[in-house]
Protein backbone atom coordinates (compact mmCIF):
# COMPACT_ATOMS: atom_id res chain seq x y z
CA UNK A 1 0.00 0.00 0.00
CA UNK A 2 1.44 3.58 -0.56
CA UNK A 3 0.53 6.45 1.51
CA UNK A 4 0.63 9.76 0.00
CA UNK A 5 1.50 12.20 2.64
CA UNK A 6 0.21 15.15 0.41
CA UNK A 7 -3.23 13.92 0.63
CA UNK A 8 -3.55 15.03 4.43
CA UNK A 9 -1.76 18.43 3.23
CA UNK A 10 1.61 19.73 2.45
CA UNK A 11 2.38 21.75 5.86
CA UNK A 12 2.50 18.84 8.42
CA UNK A 13 3.22 20.21 11.76
CA UNK A 14 1.66 19.82 15.25
CA UNK A 15 0.58 16.74 17.40
CA UNK A 16 -2.79 17.01 17.46
CA UNK A 17 -3.16 17.63 13.05
CA UNK A 18 -0.68 14.16 13.13
CA UNK A 19 -3.40 12.23 15.55
CA UNK A 20 -6.49 13.46 13.34
CA UNK A 21 -4.38 12.45 10.43
CA UNK A 22 -3.85 9.12 11.62
CA UNK A 23 -6.93 8.12 13.21
CA UNK A 24 -8.39 9.15 9.65
CA UNK A 25 -6.57 6.59 7.90
CA UNK A 26 -6.70 3.89 10.28
CA UNK A 27 -9.54 2.59 8.56
CA UNK A 28 -7.52 2.01 5.33
CA UNK A 29 -5.11 0.35 7.38
CA UNK A 30 -6.77 -2.32 7.96
CA UNK A 31 -6.95 -3.86 4.04
CA UNK A 32 -2.70 -4.18 4.17
CA UNK A 33 -2.08 -7.54 4.03
CA UNK A 34 0.25 -9.51 6.29
CA UNK A 35 3.10 -9.71 4.16
CA UNK A 36 2.45 -6.74 2.18
CA UNK A 37 4.82 -3.26 2.49
CA UNK A 38 3.29 -0.18 3.22
CA UNK A 39 5.21 3.10 1.43
CA UNK A 40 4.75 6.27 2.52
CA UNK A 41 5.62 9.17 0.08
CA UNK A 42 7.09 12.34 0.93
CA UNK A 43 6.16 14.07 -2.72
CA UNK A 44 5.56 17.24 -2.69
CA UNK A 45 5.54 17.94 0.67
CA UNK A 46 7.23 20.90 2.07
CA UNK A 47 7.10 21.33 5.39
CA UNK A 48 7.18 18.09 7.78
CA UNK A 49 8.01 17.99 11.33
CA UNK A 50 8.88 15.74 14.22
CA UNK A 51 5.17 16.32 15.97
CA UNK A 52 3.19 15.28 13.06
CA UNK A 53 5.85 12.75 12.08
CA UNK A 54 5.72 11.46 15.60
CA UNK A 55 1.79 10.74 15.98
CA UNK A 56 1.81 9.39 12.51
CA UNK A 57 5.18 7.68 11.61
CA UNK A 58 5.42 6.26 15.35
CA UNK A 59 2.06 4.27 15.07
CA UNK A 60 3.13 2.78 11.47
CA UNK A 61 6.63 1.71 12.77
CA UNK A 62 5.28 0.07 15.79
CA UNK A 63 2.66 -1.78 13.87
CA UNK A 64 4.00 -2.78 10.31
CA UNK A 65 7.94 -2.74 11.26
CA UNK A 66 10.16 -3.31 8.62
CA UNK A 67 7.06 -3.60 6.09
CA UNK A 68 7.65 0.72 6.90
CA UNK A 69 9.08 1.98 4.08
CA UNK A 70 9.74 5.71 3.16
CA UNK A 71 9.92 7.38 -0.58
CA UNK A 72 10.71 10.51 -1.73
CA UNK A 73 12.19 12.04 1.25
CA UNK A 74 14.76 14.82 -0.24
CA UNK A 75 13.17 17.70 1.27
CA UNK A 76 15.86 19.27 4.35
CA UNK A 77 12.50 19.38 6.84
CA UNK A 78 11.73 15.55 6.01
CA UNK A 79 15.36 14.56 6.58
CA UNK A 80 15.73 16.66 9.84
CA UNK A 81 12.64 15.30 11.16
CA UNK A 82 13.88 11.59 10.44
CA UNK A 83 17.10 11.82 11.46
CA UNK A 84 15.37 13.24 14.83
CA UNK A 85 13.02 10.58 15.03
CA UNK A 86 15.33 7.73 14.39
CA UNK A 87 17.23 8.95 17.20
CA UNK A 88 14.14 8.73 19.65
CA UNK A 89 12.99 4.89 18.44
CA UNK A 90 16.30 3.67 17.91
CA UNK A 91 15.34 2.82 14.80
CA UNK A 92 16.46 3.55 11.38
CA UNK A 93 13.82 3.91 8.40
CA UNK A 94 13.81 1.95 5.03
CA UNK A 95 14.02 4.31 2.33
CA UNK A 96 12.68 2.88 -0.77
CA UNK A 97 15.14 4.75 -2.73
CA UNK A 98 18.10 3.22 -1.64
CA UNK A 99 17.19 -0.59 -1.25
CA UNK B 1 -17.19 47.77 28.29
CA UNK B 2 -13.69 47.20 27.26
CA UNK B 3 -12.62 50.64 26.30
CA UNK B 4 -11.46 51.33 22.61
CA UNK B 5 -8.70 54.12 24.26
CA UNK B 6 -5.14 53.15 25.10
CA UNK B 7 -3.04 55.49 27.35
CA UNK B 8 -0.03 56.83 25.69
CA UNK B 9 1.86 53.88 28.30
CA UNK B 10 0.02 50.96 26.83
CA UNK B 11 0.25 52.24 22.82
CA UNK B 12 3.97 52.21 23.57
CA UNK B 13 3.99 48.71 25.09
CA UNK B 14 1.85 47.84 21.93
CA UNK B 15 4.00 49.38 19.16
CA UNK B 16 7.34 48.38 20.88
CA UNK B 17 8.60 52.31 20.66
CA UNK B 18 9.42 54.30 23.85
CA UNK B 19 6.75 57.11 24.96
CA UNK B 20 8.93 60.07 24.26
CA UNK B 21 8.42 58.45 20.15
CA UNK B 22 5.50 58.82 20.41
CA UNK B 23 5.10 61.71 21.77
CA UNK B 24 7.53 62.89 19.02
CA UNK B 25 4.93 61.12 16.20
CA UNK B 26 2.20 62.72 17.77
CA UNK B 27 3.23 66.85 17.58
CA UNK B 28 4.56 65.34 14.13
CA UNK B 29 1.47 64.18 13.16
CA UNK B 30 2.95 60.70 12.25
CA UNK B 31 0.65 59.05 14.67
CA UNK B 32 -1.70 61.77 16.22
CA UNK B 33 -3.77 61.02 19.99
CA UNK B 34 -6.82 61.72 19.64
CA UNK B 35 -6.79 64.37 22.84
CA UNK B 36 -5.11 65.96 26.07
CA UNK B 37 -7.09 65.87 28.76
CA UNK B 38 -6.37 68.79 31.33
CA UNK B 39 -3.63 66.48 33.08
CA UNK B 40 -2.05 66.60 29.61
CA UNK B 41 -1.96 62.97 29.29
CA UNK B 42 -2.34 61.88 25.83
CA UNK B 43 -4.91 58.89 25.00
CA UNK B 44 -4.83 56.68 21.84
CA UNK B 45 -7.79 55.04 19.65
CA UNK B 46 -7.34 51.50 19.51
CA UNK B 47 -8.35 51.93 15.56
CA UNK B 48 -5.93 54.75 15.05
CA UNK B 49 -3.20 51.68 16.72
CA UNK B 50 -4.64 49.22 14.58
CA UNK B 51 -4.41 51.04 11.45
CA UNK B 52 -1.01 52.20 12.22
CA UNK B 53 -0.12 48.28 12.41
CA UNK B 54 -1.39 47.77 9.12
CA UNK B 55 0.11 50.69 7.15
CA UNK B 56 3.59 50.09 8.49
CA UNK B 57 3.77 46.41 8.89
CA UNK B 58 7.66 46.60 7.42
CA UNK B 59 9.30 48.96 10.10
CA UNK B 60 7.06 47.71 13.52
CA UNK B 61 9.90 46.29 15.91
CA UNK B 62 8.04 42.97 16.09
CA UNK B 63 10.58 41.70 18.75
CA UNK B 64 9.74 44.23 21.41
CA UNK B 65 6.13 44.01 20.60
CA UNK B 66 6.07 40.38 21.22
CA UNK B 67 8.07 41.22 24.44
CA UNK B 68 6.18 43.64 26.13
CA UNK B 69 2.84 41.46 24.98
CA UNK B 70 4.12 38.80 26.88
CA UNK B 71 5.31 40.65 29.74
CA UNK B 72 2.75 43.31 30.16
CA UNK B 73 0.22 43.12 33.08
CA UNK B 74 -2.44 42.88 32.91
CA UNK B 75 -2.39 40.73 29.83
CA UNK B 76 -4.59 41.45 27.04
CA UNK B 77 -4.80 39.83 23.46
CA UNK B 78 -2.32 41.04 20.89
CA UNK B 79 -4.18 43.10 17.60
CA UNK B 80 -5.14 40.71 15.66
CA UNK B 81 -3.10 40.90 12.63
CA UNK B 82 -0.62 38.95 15.10
CA UNK B 83 -2.80 36.53 17.44
CA UNK B 84 -3.47 33.20 17.31
CA UNK B 85 -5.82 31.70 19.85
CA UNK B 86 -5.70 28.52 18.96
CA UNK B 87 -3.65 25.52 17.04
CA UNK B 88 -5.84 25.73 13.62
CA UNK B 89 -5.21 29.62 13.26
CA UNK B 90 -1.58 28.94 13.79
CA UNK B 91 -1.72 26.28 11.54
CA UNK B 92 -3.27 28.83 9.15
CA UNK B 93 -0.86 31.69 9.66
CA UNK B 94 2.43 28.95 9.00
CA UNK B 95 1.16 27.61 5.98
CA UNK B 96 0.75 31.01 4.70
CA UNK B 97 4.10 32.25 5.70
CA UNK B 98 5.40 29.30 4.41
CA UNK B 99 4.25 30.23 1.38
CA UNK B 100 5.84 33.46 1.70
CA UNK B 101 9.25 32.21 2.46
CA UNK B 102 9.37 29.75 -0.69
CA UNK B 103 9.37 32.93 -3.06
CA UNK B 104 12.66 34.00 -1.08
CA UNK B 105 15.56 32.95 -3.58
CA UNK B 106 18.09 33.25 -0.85
CA UNK B 107 16.09 30.92 1.33
CA UNK B 108 15.31 28.43 -1.69
CA UNK B 109 17.27 25.57 -0.02
CA UNK B 110 16.51 25.74 3.59
CA UNK B 111 13.12 27.38 3.96
CA UNK B 112 11.04 24.40 4.68
CA UNK B 113 13.32 24.02 7.70
CA UNK B 114 12.40 27.60 8.78
CA UNK B 115 9.09 26.68 8.55
CA UNK B 116 9.27 23.74 10.61
CA UNK B 117 11.51 24.94 12.95
CA UNK B 118 8.59 27.98 13.25
CA UNK B 119 5.79 25.08 13.89
CA UNK B 120 7.84 23.59 16.47
CA UNK B 121 7.93 26.44 18.33
CA UNK B 122 4.18 26.96 18.22
CA UNK B 123 3.42 23.93 18.35
CA UNK B 124 5.67 23.55 22.11
CA UNK B 125 3.34 26.55 22.90
CA UNK B 126 -0.23 24.76 22.60
CA UNK B 127 0.74 21.46 23.59
CA UNK B 128 2.14 22.43 26.97
CA UNK B 129 -0.26 25.05 27.82
CA UNK B 130 -3.75 23.63 26.41
CA UNK B 131 -6.62 24.33 29.02
CA UNK B 132 -3.44 25.56 31.21
CA UNK B 133 -3.04 28.82 29.98
CA UNK B 134 -2.45 31.39 32.88
CA UNK B 135 -4.58 34.53 31.72
CA UNK B 136 -4.83 34.88 27.48
CA UNK B 137 -4.33 31.85 25.83
CA UNK B 138 -2.61 31.07 22.08
CA UNK B 139 0.49 33.25 21.17
CA UNK B 140 1.36 36.29 18.79
CA UNK B 141 3.05 35.51 15.63
CA UNK B 142 4.65 37.48 12.97
CA UNK B 143 7.20 37.84 10.87
CA UNK B 144 9.15 40.71 8.84
CA UNK B 145 11.01 38.26 5.85
CA UNK B 146 12.95 42.13 4.59
CA UNK B 147 14.40 42.15 8.16
CA UNK B 148 14.74 37.87 8.25
CA UNK B 149 12.85 37.45 11.71
CA UNK B 150 10.50 35.61 12.93
CA UNK B 151 8.67 36.07 16.06
CA UNK B 152 6.39 33.66 18.56
CA UNK B 153 5.38 34.44 22.14
CA UNK B 154 2.97 33.17 24.76
CA UNK B 155 2.17 34.23 28.16
CA UNK B 156 1.57 30.08 29.11
CA UNK B 157 3.15 28.53 32.12
CA UNK B 158 6.71 28.40 30.76
CA UNK B 159 9.25 25.29 30.28
CA UNK B 160 9.74 24.75 34.15
CA UNK B 161 6.76 24.42 35.16
CA UNK B 162 5.73 22.16 32.11
CA UNK B 163 9.13 20.53 32.08
CA UNK B 164 8.77 19.83 36.17
CA UNK B 165 5.92 17.11 35.63
CA UNK B 166 8.67 14.85 34.04
CA UNK B 167 11.86 16.23 35.91
CA UNK B 168 10.61 16.97 39.30
CA UNK B 169 14.13 17.77 40.50
CA UNK B 170 14.92 21.13 37.95
CA UNK B 171 15.81 24.10 39.88
CA UNK B 172 15.15 26.72 37.60
CA UNK B 173 14.79 28.13 34.32
CA UNK B 174 18.21 27.50 33.06
CA UNK B 175 17.94 24.13 33.81
CA UNK B 176 14.77 23.52 32.32
CA UNK B 177 15.85 25.54 29.07
CA UNK B 178 19.10 23.48 28.62
CA UNK B 179 16.88 20.08 29.16
CA UNK B 180 14.67 20.93 26.81
CA UNK B 181 16.70 22.37 24.05
CA UNK B 182 19.05 19.43 25.05
CA UNK B 183 18.15 15.79 26.37
CA UNK B 184 16.37 13.92 24.50
CA UNK B 185 13.20 11.85 26.32
CA UNK B 186 11.65 9.32 25.07
CA UNK B 187 9.01 8.55 28.42
CA UNK B 188 6.02 10.28 27.46
CA UNK B 189 4.19 9.49 30.72
CA UNK B 190 2.98 11.15 32.46
CA UNK B 191 2.21 13.87 29.53
CA UNK B 192 3.28 14.25 26.03
CA UNK B 193 6.21 15.58 25.33
CA UNK B 194 7.78 15.92 22.30
CA UNK B 195 11.26 16.37 21.47
CA UNK B 196 10.54 19.66 19.41
CA UNK B 197 13.36 22.30 20.88
CA UNK B 198 16.03 19.83 19.98
CA UNK B 199 14.69 19.69 16.83
CA UNK B 200 14.98 23.47 16.63
CA UNK B 201 18.59 23.27 17.82
CA UNK B 202 19.88 20.51 16.11
CA UNK B 203 18.13 22.25 12.64
CA UNK B 204 19.68 26.06 13.71
CA UNK B 205 23.15 24.91 14.47
CA UNK B 206 23.09 23.24 11.22
CA UNK B 207 22.41 25.80 8.64
CA UNK B 208 22.73 30.38 8.82
CA UNK B 209 20.03 30.53 11.40
CA UNK B 210 19.74 32.11 14.40
CA UNK B 211 17.65 31.88 17.30
CA UNK B 212 16.73 33.72 20.42
CA UNK B 213 14.57 31.69 23.23
CA UNK B 214 13.58 33.12 26.87
CA UNK B 215 11.18 31.18 29.12
CA UNK B 216 11.09 32.72 32.44
CA UNK B 217 14.42 34.48 33.17
CA UNK B 218 16.63 32.58 31.23
CA UNK B 219 17.46 33.52 27.88
CA UNK B 220 19.64 31.56 25.18
CA UNK B 221 20.81 31.90 21.91
CA UNK B 222 21.94 30.08 18.98
CA UNK B 223 23.39 30.17 15.64
CA UNK B 224 25.51 27.51 12.97
CA UNK B 225 28.09 25.86 14.26
CA UNK B 226 27.46 26.10 18.17
CA UNK B 227 27.93 23.06 19.82
CA UNK B 228 26.94 24.78 23.38
CA UNK B 229 23.94 27.14 23.84
CA UNK B 230 24.57 30.01 25.60
CA UNK B 231 22.28 30.16 28.54
CA UNK B 232 22.06 33.77 30.74
CA UNK B 233 20.47 34.46 33.44
CA UNK B 234 18.17 37.84 32.72
CA UNK B 235 16.55 40.92 34.48
CA UNK B 236 13.28 40.49 32.57
CA UNK B 237 10.94 37.65 33.68
CA UNK B 238 8.83 36.16 31.45
CA UNK B 239 6.68 33.42 32.74
CA UNK B 240 5.98 31.97 29.16
CA UNK B 241 8.04 31.59 26.39
CA UNK B 242 9.12 34.52 23.61
CA UNK B 243 11.63 33.11 20.45
CA UNK B 244 12.91 34.70 17.84
CA UNK B 245 14.33 33.09 14.36
CA UNK B 246 16.47 35.42 12.23
CA UNK B 247 17.87 34.48 9.11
Amino acid sequence: MNIFLKKFGTTLNGRQFGKESFAAFEPSLRDIKKEEKVIVDFDQVVTFTPSWGDEFLGPLLSRFGERLMLKNTENPSVQATLKLLEKIYGKTFINTDNS
Amino acid sequence: MVSKLLTIDQASKILGVSIQTLRRWDDSGRLPSISRKAAGHRHYLKSDIANYINDNSKNLFLFKMARNWATNDPGTEPFSDFYCPDISAFQARLTRLESELGKLKRLNKIFPLISAITGEIGNNSFDHNLGNWPDVLGIFFSWNLAKGIIVLADRGQGILVTLKKIRPKLANHQDALRTAFTEMISGRAPEYRGNGLKFVKDVVSANEISLFFQTGNAQLEIKKNDSDMNIKKTDINLRGCLAAIKF
